[in-house]
């Protein structure tokens, strides 16, 4: 009975932690977040950029060193083939095989779009965290596709200098995938839609490799993403994101 | 009425002085008015040209769309048929194509941001007269493949004719555009927002570079008579396809639009005060020649001159003596404005060097647009008009008896 009565608060509050209650939101989006993280990673993938009457696919490949590094090297179409974009912290070059140069970004060219994408330049080098910049809120569960998502509501902290007035993003409730997010204006206007889908284990890890954004402001147009090959932490030290380096690697 | 009419000619010049006094007031009144609002007139026409001639163009035809997002993807065909045919239609001067963009200019570990513009040499200098403004190297021609470059931007890159500069931007759908490109020219601008960032090539040139064959971004619409630029507009919209719109001058540069509406109220002020003191003029004039006559009204009443008879010949006399001086006035003007419209004005000094730095003439032109004489006349006629009340209510009140003892 001693025995007895010493154990049972702990049960009871061993049960109300890990079954009782659902996990809180902010350790949702940690696990989330931590599954497309990694300290270092390589990437094979497409990005295909829609219009409302073109559209272009690019080929790359993407080393980066988290939070402050990342080559990229673009491998199609074969006209742009080549061109590397370095980022350094909030800098970013550019190497042009065409005419072996390699060119500093200005800031007044920040926010111009990135090879023709929906991406700016500063989108590259801004490093707004998802789990920090915002705080989350558990706001029910919902069905996308096959897949039982926890709904979670993220309004940004007031100095994150966040465009957004809230994120709601979907994460299944098996595996932590953020499965959709949708961005909503300060007018409380849904503006963007981002999805995940093709759900494959690639690097270790299950997780979709096929991202959509569309812009809902903007009819006609979106940005594809899709991976080929992804590689988590792998060997790869800050001297690998050199100037020099840009001219070498393939 | 014969009678009356024959009556207040006579009156009028039974004091010949008087009248001459009065008609030639408003004769120096609309003189002056016209003269006035016809240099203000002239010199926004004169502003407007210059602003339009630097860039854009009274009316500039572009893809739709083209003009918010300034996008390569929003361009148009460059047709040579349709550019003839927009210089064939009547009041155009001449239909100036370009092919503008934005790109990166870097030269050794410098770079900034350009304004790339993609030009017919021959028609882009018969507009802005481009080539007047090198300063080094020579004028581009249809085949070159090198750039001008203007002169504050040259300087950011330490850069001279002969050296090679980078041109590093995106082409039609994102497409990188990079190439190694000399300087032949120096083009020097006032404006220094031009002056340090402009960079002219050929359109072919351009077109190689940002993968786009046969396109350009705009056709520039300068016209030789910029009174008629609605008509012309409708013309333009009759020749252009859906996929083009077309641009009047006052969407393009609206702040000129509102330095000169606000140019034009200070303009107005002046007028006003000159109005007011024409009115007095002329009101004193009239008040006089009224008190000059109180014993002869009150005789003429007297004697049993009906008083709304009386009135009625003062009014025509009033009437009558406005015509002469308006009139005439009028007449008058229009050689001094036709004049000073062929042979403008020069300022000197410091004003002329700023306006010659900015490669505009220093001078004042007339604007000879009838609209002005019509309006300055009226006014004017409408202010002696309603000056001629004071002696009508002056003979209302009249009483005869006490007129006769003055």
């Amino acid at each position: 009975m001693k025995t007895f009565k010493l154990i049972l608060p702990l049960v009871i509050f061993f049960l109300q932690t890990k079954f009782l209650f659902p996990q809180s939101a902010l350790e949702i989006v940690n696990k989330a977040q931590d599954l497309l993280y990694a300290k270092s990673s390589y990437v094979e993938m497409t990005m295909t950029i829609v219009k409302p009457n073109w559209q272009r696919k690019l080929g790359m490949k993407v080393w980066a060193l988290e939070p402050d590094y990342a080559m990229i090297y673009i491998t199609e179409p074969a006209r742009d083939k080549g061109t590397v974009t370095l980022k350094r912290k909030n800098e970013i070059w550019n190497y042009l095989p065409s005419v072996q140069k390699i060119i500093k970004i200005p800031p007044s060219m920040m926010n111009q779009s990135w090879m023709g994408s929906d991406f700016t330049n500063d989108d590259l080098v801004r490093s707004s965290s998802y789990k920090d910049d915002y705080t989350h809120n558990l706001i029910g569960s919902e069905k996308i596709g096959e897949y039982d998502c926890y709904k979670i509501e993220s309004i940004p902290k007031p100095n994150a200098g966040i465009v957004w007035s809230k994120v709601i993003s979907y994460i299944s409730k098996n595996g932590f995938m953020q499965l959709k997010s949708e961005f909503y204006d300060e007018d409380g206007k849904l503006i963007k839609n981002f999805n995940g889908s093709e759900i494959k284990k690639v690097g270790g890890r299950t997780i979709p490799t096929r991202w959509e954004m569309i812009p809902l402001d903007k009819p006609g147009n979106k940005t594809i993403i899709e991976y080929q090959k992804i590689e988590f932490n792998i060997n790869i030290k800050e001297s690998f994101f050199s100037q020099q380096n840009m001219t070498r690697v393939r | 009425m014969k009678l009356y009419l024959k009556l207040a000619w006579r009156n009028i010049w039974r004091n010949k002085r008087r009248t001459i006094i009065a008609a030639s007031s408003i004769f120096f009144a609309i003189l002056l008015a016209i003269f006035t609002r016809s240099l203000q007139h002239g010199s926004y026409d004169y502003m407007i040209d210059s602003a339009v001639r630097l860039y854009t163009g009274y009316l500039q035809i572009h893809g739709k769309g083209y003009w918010e997002e300034r996008t390569l993807e929003k361009s148009i065909e460059a047709n040579e048929e349709f550019i003839n045919k927009i210089e064939k239609t009547k009041f155009v001067e001449i239909a100036v194509p370009r092919l503008e963009n934005f790109m990166l200019i870097s030269s050794n570990n410098i770079t900034k941001v350009a304004s790339v513009i993609g030009i017919d040499p021959e028609k882009e200098n018969q507009m802005t007269r481009l080539k007047e403004k090198l300063v080094a190297g020579r004028y581009l021609n249809d085949y070159d493949e090198g750039i001008l470059i203007s002169e504050g931007l040259a300087r950011l890159l330490n850069v001279q004719t002969g050296d090679s500069v980078i041109l590093y931007g995106q082409g039609i759908y994102g497409i990188t555009a990079a190439v190694i490109s000399p300087i032949i020219g120096i083009v020097k601008f006032a404006l220094p927002d031009l002056n340090n960032s402009f960079v002219y090539l050929p359109i072919r040139f351009g077109q190689n570079l940002f993968s786009m064959e046969n396109k350009i971004t705009t056709i520039s619409v300068m016209l030789n008579n910029p009174k008629k630029i609605d008509e012309v507009e409708i013309e333009l919209k009759k020749l252009a396809n859906n996929e083009s719109e077309i641009m009047r001058w006052e969407d393009m540069m609206p702040e000129l639009v509102q330095g000169i509406q606000l140019d034009s109220v200070s303009g107005m002020i002046m007028l006003l005060i000159l109005y007011l003191v024409i009115a007095f003029g002329i009101l004193g004039t009239v008040m006089m020649m009224t008190a000059e006559r109180t014993k002869e009204f009150g005789i003429l009443i007297s004697i049993g001159v009906k008083k709304s008879k009386l009135i009625l010949i003062t009014t025509i006399e009033s009437v009558s003596i406005a015509l002469i001086g308006g009139l005439l006035g009028v007449l008058f003007s229009i050689p001094v404005v036709y004049y000073f419209h062929n042979n403008p004005i020069r300022f000197t000094g410091e004003l002329e060097e700023i306006s010659l730095k900015f490669g505009v003439e220093p001078i004042l032109p007339l604007s000879i647009d009838p609209g002005i004489f019509v309006a300055q006349a009226f006014i004017v006629f409408f202010i002696a008009l309603l000056s001629s009340i004071y002696p009508l209510n002056f003979i209302r009140k009249l009483k005869p008896v006490e007129a006769m003892r003055l």
